[in-house]
């Protein structure tokens, strides 16, 4: 019992969304009544398991955990917004906005109703909507980098790829030494063709988390496509020279992570294909 | 430290007997100053034998601690950020959808150990 609660709270802090694990740990937990003993933690789980049964489908273990919070703390926001996942879920949209714009009614600044709002107008499939509701969100609380990164998606299923930049620019303001931000604002880069700036990006994910494999292929992808096209006058731009240095080490440092494991019939296989990359 | 075998138990039992040992000098001390009140004695700092109690209690305790103590971080964030996965940073937990195969696909599991 004592690992499943460690369990559970490592996946809270890591928020890695895994609820086959989170109801299987909890529901023995929440059956058995075990769960109280965790004092203060059990509340925490209770909501966790609530979220996971809600993505798995045991409609009664969310129940369950929702009337046991709501028991515990009458009137609460943050537990009516589990009524209004819960309508989420299983696909009644109309009670669920009802619920969330109570909430907001009661509390213009409640962020998780907000949050919550968006997410369903895109459930509606009002996409358009959506969008326009969390940029309102985002212009009241401009440091909530889980907003930005939320709208950068948005913007990247409506294929509009100059705001999902712009997004992720402002992530990056907020958390600068998070090499999978800089990560994906590279991947959007390239996906514009802005081949320069997407291979200072990707080296800069290599710089913050040394042998990334996906910012390896990153370099290389930009760096094959600015050496085929024509030298650019800019004074800024990367020279030839250094174009074909910085190749030269990501093609090192990839066959050095891929020799590290392997049998050699791969080693030499593997080799030969990222020379040719 | 080469002691890392039981680490918790043999560091509980240290880091017991260092408080064992505080307790008492602790103690041995007040019982002391009383003595000396009761014989109207002047005080001329504590005894030897309680001073060298205290100090083997700091030193039991030091090395208690450290045996009980979990392993430590590295203290470059490098490598606390290579281990996180694009799963657990890129989630965003207050904007779950739920309109996803995960009802349909986890309808006929029994989830259990």
């Amino acid at each position: 019992m004592v690992n499943a609660a460690k369990l559970l709270q490592d996946l809270r802090a890591s928020a890695e969304r895994k609820p086959d694990v989170v109801v299987r740990l909890g529901k023995p937990l929440i059956d058995s009544g075990a769960v109280m003993k965790l004092d203060a933690d059990a509340w925490l789980v209770y909501e966790q398991v609530a979220i996971a049964a809600l993505d798995v489908g045991d409609d009664v273990l969310a129940h369950k955990c929702i009337q046991a919070l709501e028991a515990k703390f009458p009137g609460s926001a943050r537990v009516n917004r589990l009524n209004g996942m819960k309508f989420e879920a299983v696909g009644k949209l109309t009670e669920a906005a009802a619920i969330y714009k109570a909430i907001l009614e009661e509390d213009e600044t409640n962020v998780l109703a907000a949050k919550r709002q968006v997410m369903l107008l895109r459930a509606m499939g009002l996409p358009t909507d959506a969008i326009s509701a969390l940029v309102k969100y985002l212009d009241i609380n401009y440091t909530d980098f889980e907003g930005w990164l939320q709208l950068a998606d948005l913007y990247l299923e409506e294929l509009m790829y100059g705001q999902a930049a712009f997004c992720m620019e402002e992530v990056l303001m907020l958390q600068s030494q998070n090499h999978i931000f800089h990560l994906k604002y590279a991947e959007i880069l390239y996906t514009q063709e802005n081949y320069q700036l997407a291979l200072k990006q990707f080296c800069r994910v290599i710089e913050l988390c040394k042998d990334h494999v996906r910012g390896l292929y990153g370099i290389k992808l930009c760096t094959s496509r600015l050496l085929k096209s024509a030298p650019s006058k800019d004074a800024t731009a990367t020279s030839q020279e250094d174009l074909k240095a910085i190749d030269l080490l990501a093609t090192e440092r990839l066959i050095a992570v891929y020799s590290a494991n392997g049998a050699a019939s791969t080693k030499s296989i593997s080799t030969k294909w990222i020379e040719c990359l | 430290m080469a002691v890392q075998q039981a680490p918790s138990q043999l560091g509980r039992i240290i880091c017991l007997f260092g408080f064992l040992l505080l307790f008492h000098s602790g103690y041995s001390t007040f019982e002391h100053l009383s003595y000396l009140k009761a014989v109207d004695g002047h005080e001329a700092g504590l005894p030897l034998d309680i001073t060298i109690e205290l100090l083997m209690s700091v030193a039991l305790f030091g090395l208690g601690i450290v045996l009980v103590a979990d392993d430590f971080k590295e203290i470059l964030m490098e490598t606390e950020m290579a281990k996180q996965s694009i799963e657990s940073l890129d989630a965003r937990p207050s904007f779950y959808s739920f309109n996803h195969r995960g009802r349909a696909v986890f309808r006929n599991v029994v989830l259990k150990d």
